[in-house]
């Protein structure tokens, strides 16, 4: 019955905010994220982001990320270090801090290093040619 | 023809006017003679008789395959590549060396010909590396393309034996040409215009059969003013361009036609440039003024395009000179003309300033009330002075030459001031028995000469008819005098020029030539000078240091004569292309172009108004020369009226009509006139000897700004300094 | 429709005189058609149906404009093309062109490419770019080379697009021919030395 009238959607919401901590909480992960969603908590990494998992969605959009709080709308995909990055991309079904066998490099403690594009810093190329003509120096 | 070689014997043999005479007569009679009627692929042509078979298919639209055939070189035959089926012969003859018959029918596609054709092309490549995808020839190669128009689609060679193809040492033969002996084909191309057009017996074969090379047997280098000529007959990439060596493709270079200018020649060049620089200069087909050749220093100096570059103005600033804004730099030039009234300014024009930046300068200066415009090369004003241009032209034109039967050279040496005049007077001293003699210190011209001497009152003594060679120079009907314009700057130039004048003067009654032959010749050695002097400025060096001006303005005038101590109080101005000896005196310098860098018109030694043409644009802030000149004229509060280039050759034309008529000589008249005035000036000869700046070798490659700024110009002096003390 | 495609092509045959479609072409047309043998000619003649209707359901200005281009269009002798073909007033104004025949590669013997003449257009400013330091131009005629088989067209060309043109002397070569003799003559200077 609840299904035919649509009460289960509902129900469903209410789920998911209460899941994600109330309304006001819900608002903020939904203008960070563009999505609600209720998932099991599998992990947290160094720093600060939270990996999900639910298996009733499907494959491709049941391991997910919360990025950090404090970076706010300022998240990108490189802010996900080396260890979490092939739980999330199914390369492994393990998380990390379950996993014994995991090979540790050294590269991998390297710390992230935000996208630089749009600051004094960015990336300029140049050129790497000889000059063509040399000027006359008096 | 059959009468040649009887008078020859008779005892005529020994003067040369027999010989003249009878060539002359030969070739009119030749061309009344009938023409023999062949048949190129069924295609009627009527040539004349002696004609070849490859001459004539090339009447008729038909290109012969060829590798050692080349139109200016003798006839050799030895590569095949050119055999032809004639019907009724049983063997393919060679078309290059055969002369038609009449009613021949020649067949250039027929089986046996192509079949002939493929058996050559596989022997050529049977010894031929397959390393096109590494050599400079490929893509402009004739063996490849021809191989690939008339060679088969396969070989019978298979190295069964694994012996490895024929392969041959390369060879050292200078700092210009690369060698890859193995890729020869044995043309011997390189060999005839080493001993035919450059009059050096250097190169030469060696060994038999599949023993044959190519090369100078002995240790040598290969050095002549015109060497490089030789990487252009080079039909494979067995001699090719050092400098050049793996820098580009031919297809990927942009080639514009221009006009060289580091010599008063003003030979036809391509430039080919890329990612914006010259990579290499070559010749273009200019039957009137370089034929087909060029010489070292226009096509090697294009280094120097890239070196010691003036790409910025720059003012000179606690006695240092600085890179500043154009802004700064023609104010601070602009104030010290406003200053200059009358004749306190001059102005000294280099030797590569084009027509339009002469024409700017001069009429900027002629604003400003100055009438002191000098030239580097000086010229004596006296008699008919600048007046008349027969007294400074080339007049009976560079082709002319080869045509004269005596020519006398005075103090000049045209196998360095001017080398593709000299291949000239090497053409018909081979062909047409020219006797040639010198009034000047012993050189080597490549050909045999008469030293008359090197004192100048040989002049006078040959005018007089007290000289032993005058009865040469009396009874030749196409008497030549050519006048180094380097003896004009001596102090009794005057008293040469017109003692000059009246010796061509008196030999002139005698010429049984057309009513155009001119017999006084001058030949100059900077390109800018015609045109400087067409355009009316008619100062030295020695009235601009007289003058002391206040302001000096040096169109890319970097001569060594020009020194800040005979300037001491002077503020100068240089406005040019290269950092060199005058930008190094001046107060500000303003950034010019270089001849490849700008459309500027010349006029060449014999008044032949040509063009240059821009294949790029002038490096960093640096602009045409004329377009300098006329900013900074705003700025002085003199606006010249032109905002273009065509508005400057409107110009141009208003004062000297015929430096527009590109690729025409304008012939110059009143020799009578000019001979008049001279005869009013008196002086008299100086004792010194004749002396000429370019003796050997090495004191040709680095005579401008240009030259002097290219490595390879630098290694090539060495090259020769080097060579000449081994020869000792 | 299938039929008449069939009765063209037949037809078309027949002025071939194939024989053997001529039967075949009876054939169809009897099938189709029954009992009614159409001429072949006046078959030819149907005309092309939608043609037809389209013209009939033009607007009448529209019609008189299709009745006009079937004429011939009268031009007045200056034409003003650069104003068509949409090329900026700048490089039309701006540009100075050269017609030139193009100069034999001193590097070849052939000259099978020099028969023609060309035009090409003053060179602009090109730099390397810094990126691969290849050359940028902001030219768009910078490459264009544009050949013709006369002088005359390649003038009529520029004074069709209003360009300032100038003509290069073309230099022809023309060499005195040389004999193979000339190598082996005894008395003369032209006898080879070397080889």
């Amino acid at each position: 019955m609840a299904r035919v009238i649509g009460l289960d959607k509902f129900v469903r919401l209410i789920q998911i905010i209460r899941h994600n901590g109330g309304i006001f909480k819900s608002l903020r992960a939904l203008y960070l994220r563009e999505e609600l969603k209720i998932g099991t908590l599998v992990g947290e990494d160094k720093y600060g982001n939270r990996y999900y998992e639910n298996n009733e969605y499907f494959i491709g959009r049941n391991r997910w990320i919360e990025y950090a709080d404090h970076v706010r709308l300022e998240y990108d995909a490189s802010q996900v270090p080396v260890e979490w990055y092939g739980w999330l991309h199914y390369k492994t079904d393990l998380p990390p801090h379950k996993d014994p066998n995991r090979p540790k490099y050294k590269w991998m403690l390297q710390e992230h290093e935000p996208n630089l594009s749009g600051t004094n810093k960015i990336y300029v190329p140049y050129s790497t040619t000889r000059p063509k003509i040399e000027a006359w120096k008096p | 023809m059959l009468r040649l070689p009887l008078v020859r014997a008779t005892g005529l043999s020994s003067s040369r006017l027999g010989a003249v005479g009878l060539h002359t007569t030969g070739s009119k009679s030749q061309a009344s003679q009938e023409l023999v009627e062949v048949f190129i692929d069924d295609k009627p042509v009527q040539v004349p008789p002696g004609t070849t078979v490859l001459q004539a298919a090339a009447k008729a639209g038909v290109e012969i395959p060829r590798f050692c055939y080349h139109e200016r070189l003798a006839v050799a035959g030895n590569c095949r590549m050119c055999l032809v089926e004639i019907e009724k012969q049983i063997k393919p003859v060679a078309a290059c060396a055969m002369p038609v018959m009449k009613g021949w029918r020649v067949k250039t596609n027929s089986d046996l010909t192509r079949k002939a054709r493929e058996g050559v092309m596989e022997f050529l490549l049977v010894n031929h590396p397959l390393d096109c995808p590494i050599c400079d020839q490929g893509g402009e190669c004739d063996l490849q393309d021809q191989s690939m128009a008339f060679g088969n689609d396969r070989s019978r060679f298979t190295d069964i034996e694994f012996s490895g193809k024929r392969a041959v040492e390369d060879k050292d033969i200078g700092p210009l040409i690369k060698t890859v002996m193995t890729r020869c084909i044995h043309c011997t191309r390189c060999i005839r215009f080493a001993s035919e057009v450059a009059g050096l017996d250097d190169l030469g074969t060696t060994g038999r059969g599949n023993d044959m090379q190519v090369g100078t047997y002995v240790e040598k280098m290969f050095l002549s003013e015109l060497s490089g000529n030789v990487i252009d007959l080079c039909p494979v990439g067995a001699l090719t361009n050092k400098p050049y060596a793996f820098v580009a493709r031919p297809w990927e270079n942009r080639r514009t036609d221009s006009i060289d200018v580091l010599d008063a020649v003003g030979s036809n060049i391509v430039v080919s440039s890329r990612t914006g620089e010259v990579l290499r200069i070559l010749p273009r087909v200019n039957e009137d003024v370089n034929e087909e050749w060029l010489s070292d220093k226009s096509r090697f100096a294009c280094d120097g395009l890239k070196r010691q570059r003036i790409i910025t103005p720059m003012i000179k600033i606690a006695g240092k000179l600085q890179s500043v804004a154009w802004e700064d730099a023609l104010v601070t030039a602009a104030k010290a003309l406003q200053t200059v009234a009358g004749n306190e300014g001059a102005v000294i024009a280099g030797k590569l300033a084009d027509a339009e930046a002469l024409i700017a300068l001069k009429d900027l200066f002629n604003k400003l009330g100055s009438e002191v415009l000098a030239t580097e090369q000086g010229f004596p004003k006296d008699g008919s002075g600048i007046d008349l241009r027969s007294s400074y032209l080339l007049n009976n034109t560079i082709a002319g030459i080869e045509e004269a039967d005596v020519v006398l050279l005075i103090g000049t040496n045209p196998r360095y001031e001017a080398p593709l005049v000299n291949t000239r007077l090497r053409k018909g001293y081979l062909h047409g028995e020219q006797t040639i003699a010198l009034i000047g210190p012993n050189i080597d011209l490549s050909y045999e000469y008469e030293n008359l001497g090197d004192s100048i009152d040989i002049i006078t003594k040959l005018k007089n008819g007290s000289h032993p060679f005058s009865a040469t120079l009396k009874n030749a009907k196409k008497p030549l005098i050519i006048l180094g314009a380097e003896q004009l700057t001596r102090k009794d130039g005057a008293k040469i020029v017109s003692e000059t004048q009246a010796l061509a003067n008196t030999l002139g009654n005698n010429v049984q030539a057309s009513e155009d032959w001119k017999v006084l010749n001058v030949l100059h050695t900077n390109a800018s000078q015609v045109a400087a002097l067409d355009l009316g400025y008619g100062s030295t060096i020695e009235d601009v240091k007289q003058q002391q001006p206040k302001v000096l303005f040096l169109l890319g005038a970097d001569d060594a004569n020009i020194k800040k101590e005979d300037f001491p109080n002077t503020f100068i101005i240089y406005l040019g292309s290269h950092g060199d000896q005058g930008a190094t005196i001046a107060d500000v310098v303003l950034a010019g172009a270089a001849y490849t860098e700008k459309t500027g018109s010349y006029v060449n030694t014999e008044g032949r108004a040509q063009q240059t043409g821009a294949a790029l644009t002038p490096p960093g802030m640096a602009r045409p020369d004329w377009k300098v000149i006329r900013a900074l004229s705003e700025i002085a509060g003199h606006r010249l009226p032109y905002d273009n280039i065509t508005e400057v050759r409107s110009r141009l034309e208003e004062v000297a009509p015929h430096i527009v008529r590109y690729g025409d000589v304008e012939p110059a008249n009143f020799f009578a006139q000019a001979h008049e005035l001279a005869k009013q000036t008196g002086g008299s000869f100086l004792p010194d000897p004749v002396d000429i700046k370019q003796k050997t070798l090495d004191q040709f490659f680095m005579t401008d700004v240009i030259s002097r700024a290219s490595p390879t110009m630098a290694k090539c002096v060495q090259a020769a300094i080097k060579q000449r003390q081994t020869e000792l | 429709m299938g039929s008449r495609i069939l009765l063209r092509q037949c037809v078309k045959e027949l002025r071939n005189n194939n024989k053997q479609w001529i039967e075949r072409a009876i054939a169809t047309n009897a099938q189709c058609n029954t009992n009614k043998l159409v001429d072949i000619n006046k078959a030819l003649e149907v005309p092309e149906a939608e043609q037809e209707s389209t013209e009939k359901f033009l607007n009448p200005m529209e019609f008189d404009r299709q009745q006009q281009l079937k004429k011939y269009i009268a031009v007045s002798s200056q034409e003003n093309i650069p104003i068509v073909t949409g090329i900026p007033e700048e490089h039309i104004k701006t540009r100075r062109v050269r017609i030139y025949q193009p100069p034999k590669n001193a590097m070849q013997s052939g000259t099978n490419n020099i028969h023609n003449w060309q035009i090409d257009y003053d060179t602009r400013e090109r730099w390397e770019n810094p990126l691969m330091g290849w050359t940028s131009s902001g030219d768009p005629l910078s490459n264009l080379k544009v050949e013709f088989a006369t002088k005359e067209e390649a003038i009529a060309h520029c004074i069709k697009m209003q360009y300032e043109y100038e003509i290069q002397k073309p230099n022809r070569s023309q060499p005195k021919p040389r004999s193979y003799g000339e190598n082996f003559s005894w008395n003369k200077r032209t006898r080879v030395s070397t080889k």
